[in-house]
């Protein structure tokens, strides 16, 4: 009898048993993906970078369960010409229908196929800025500087100015050092020059820069550029801020703070009264 | 210093010392350089430890599998060949294992690492920068310190052209060690801005060895590339 009951026809002329045949097909096919990618994932994870094994197991995850689906399909005894004209039809009424999804969905194909980011790359989308953890194919996951999970949908991503800081090999970056007008400002682009030239990832060629840029209020201003490699110019940038603040300390070369020289009128019977206002350095432009 | 040892043991040159101690069912590994030191516990007290010299590309930090040899412009008319030797830094890797089996423990280098860009920086190449004189043979090293590259120039091209720069790609890099650190190279040059260049397999003199390498133990699914074509010119 109840055997009777899987022989029923539900849609057409599709039964329970083939949909319960169906669903098991395509339940073995996602169980064998996910087998095949914790193999995948134990066996080949010295060999392969992180985010090239993560698209890898998910292109051979989908193979499996197309491949799965396909078997699956004799079940249901459908002429596949019909069921091209059925899907066709459904395909466009579930378009209409989900309008954002499929969207998302186009939007995320062309972010996949035009790459212009990819896993673990520094971005900047619209207001959020982080690491691209993930690209699926409606939405895109962020991990921002600060390590929260953001969920982008792929259509605003599409749609967005993409600022990827890593896309290119290698990136400029650039610091304004300002010395004070006692300083020997030749001397200290020396100095700066030296350590730069020390720094490994201060790349040789484009070489670093270092000129003065502007005479201003308080302070000689140098302008340093330098081009590091885009995976450590962040760690580069950090330490040569220090490294350059600590060598001109370390020869005496003065930054210093903001100062305004004031000058009263010269009283003909008492002294001249002059003053610096400032929390710091003596010295000013004369 | 560069051989295999068999744990434990200890080897000193040049200042710097390496060794594995065992204590128990585990061992310690050791390196003092003359800059830093570096200390590691092994889970296991047999084993065999393998010194040479890899691809100097590995300090500070893997940031390129390229490497960019600057050397004084060698001027070459169309269809000449010649054989220069360049000195590159050497890099030494210490691996541990047994059998064929191997895996990298510790790179250190007596040398100053820089690194530059050959060609643009949206589709240029981050390299392990080198700047050299240029001999007619061999000159003498420490292999400590310094290797040779035995290159090969040929101007295939119809135009002289003024060759100082030969960019490689590593992972096809094999190194050869023995009383000196040398690798075989080969470059063919087709316009100043277009040139091959190839890392050979063969020693540049007999009785050398080859090194273990750091590109195959990390990536064996990574193909080989081989040769390199450099587009972004050939001289300053």
């Amino acid at each position: 009898m109840a055997f009777e009951s899987l022989k029923i026809e539900i849609i057409g002329n599709v039964t329970l048993f083939d949909l319960i045949v169906f669903a098991i097909s395509v339940l073995a096919a996602a169980i064998i993906a996910k087998v095949v990618a914790i193999y995948l994932k134990k066996s080949l994870s010295d060999r392969i970078p992180p985010k090239e094994m993560d698209f890898l197991i998910r292109v051979i995850q989908a193979a499996i369960i197309i491949v799965g689906i396909y078997l699956a399909l004799p079940s249901f005894d459908i002429n596949l010409a019909d069921m091209l004209v059925v899907g066709g039809t459904m395909g466009l009424v579930i378009a209409f229908a989900s309008q954002r999804i499929v969207s998302n969905f186009g939007s995320g194909l062309f972010l996949i196929a035009e790459r212009p980011m990819k896993p673990g790359d520094s971005v900047n989308i619209g207001a959020v800025s982080g690491t691209v953890e993930e690209i699926r194919v409606l939405s895109t996951i962020i991990k921002t500087h600060e390590g929260v999970y953001v969920r982008v949908p792929n259509e605003k991503i599409f749609t967005s100015e993409i600022t990827n800081f890593v896309a290119n090999v290698a990136r400029r970056f650039e610091y304004t050092i300002g010395i004070s007008y006692q300083s020997d400002a030749a001397k200290a682009i020396r100095i700066i020059k030296s350590l730069l030239d020390d720094h490994p990832f201060v790349l040789r060629h484009p070489a670093p820069s270092v000129f003065v840029d502007t005479l201003s209020d308080s302070s000689v201003n140098l302008r340093v550029f330098i081009w590091a490699p885009s995976r450590v110019w962040w760690s580069v940038r950090t330490e040569m801020l220090w490294a350059i603040k600590k060598a001109l300390d370390a020869e005496g070369i003065e930054i210093p703070f903001p100062q305004r020289v004031i000058t009263f009128a010269r009283d003909k019977e008492g002294p001249s009264c002059s003053g610096t206002q400032g929390d710091g350095a003596a010295y000013g432009r004369p | 210093m560069f051989g295999i040892y068999k744990i434990p043991f200890q080897t000193d040159a040049a200042g710097i010392t390496v060794s594995v101690e065992v204590e128990g069912e585990t061992s310690t590994y050791r390196r003092v350089a003359p800059r830093e030191t570096l200390t590691k516990r092994l889970g296991y007290r047999e084993g065999r430890v393998i010194i040479n010299p890899v691809e100097p590309v590995n300090l500070p930090s893997e940031v390129t599998g390229m490497i960019e040899f600057h050397f004084t412009p060698v001027t070459l008319r169309p269809s000449s060949r010649i054989l220069i030797c360049l000195k590159f830094p050497v890099e030494i890797g210490v691996f541990v294992g047994a059998d064929e089996n191997y895996t990298l423990l510790d790179v250190f280098s007596l040398a100053r690492p820089k690194y530059s860009l050959y060609g643009t920086p949206e589709n240029g190449f981050i390299t392990r920068h080198v700047e050299c004189e240029v001999f007619e043979s061999a000159p003498p090293t420490d292999p400590l310190k310094e290797g040779v590259l035995f290159l090969a120039i040929r101007n295939s091209g119809r135009d002289w052209v003024e060759v100082s720069r030969a960019v490689f790609d590593v992972s096809a890099l094999r190194i050869f060690h023995g009383r000196t650190v040398a690798i075989s190279g080969e470059m063919e040059v087709f316009s100043r801005l277009v040139a091959e260049t190839r890392v050979l397999d063969l020693p540049p003199e007999e009785g050398m060895k080859q090194s273990l390498r750091v590109f195959p133990t990390k990536r064996l699914l990574i193909p080989e590339k081989q040769p390199f074509m450099m587009e972004y010119g050939v001289g300053e």
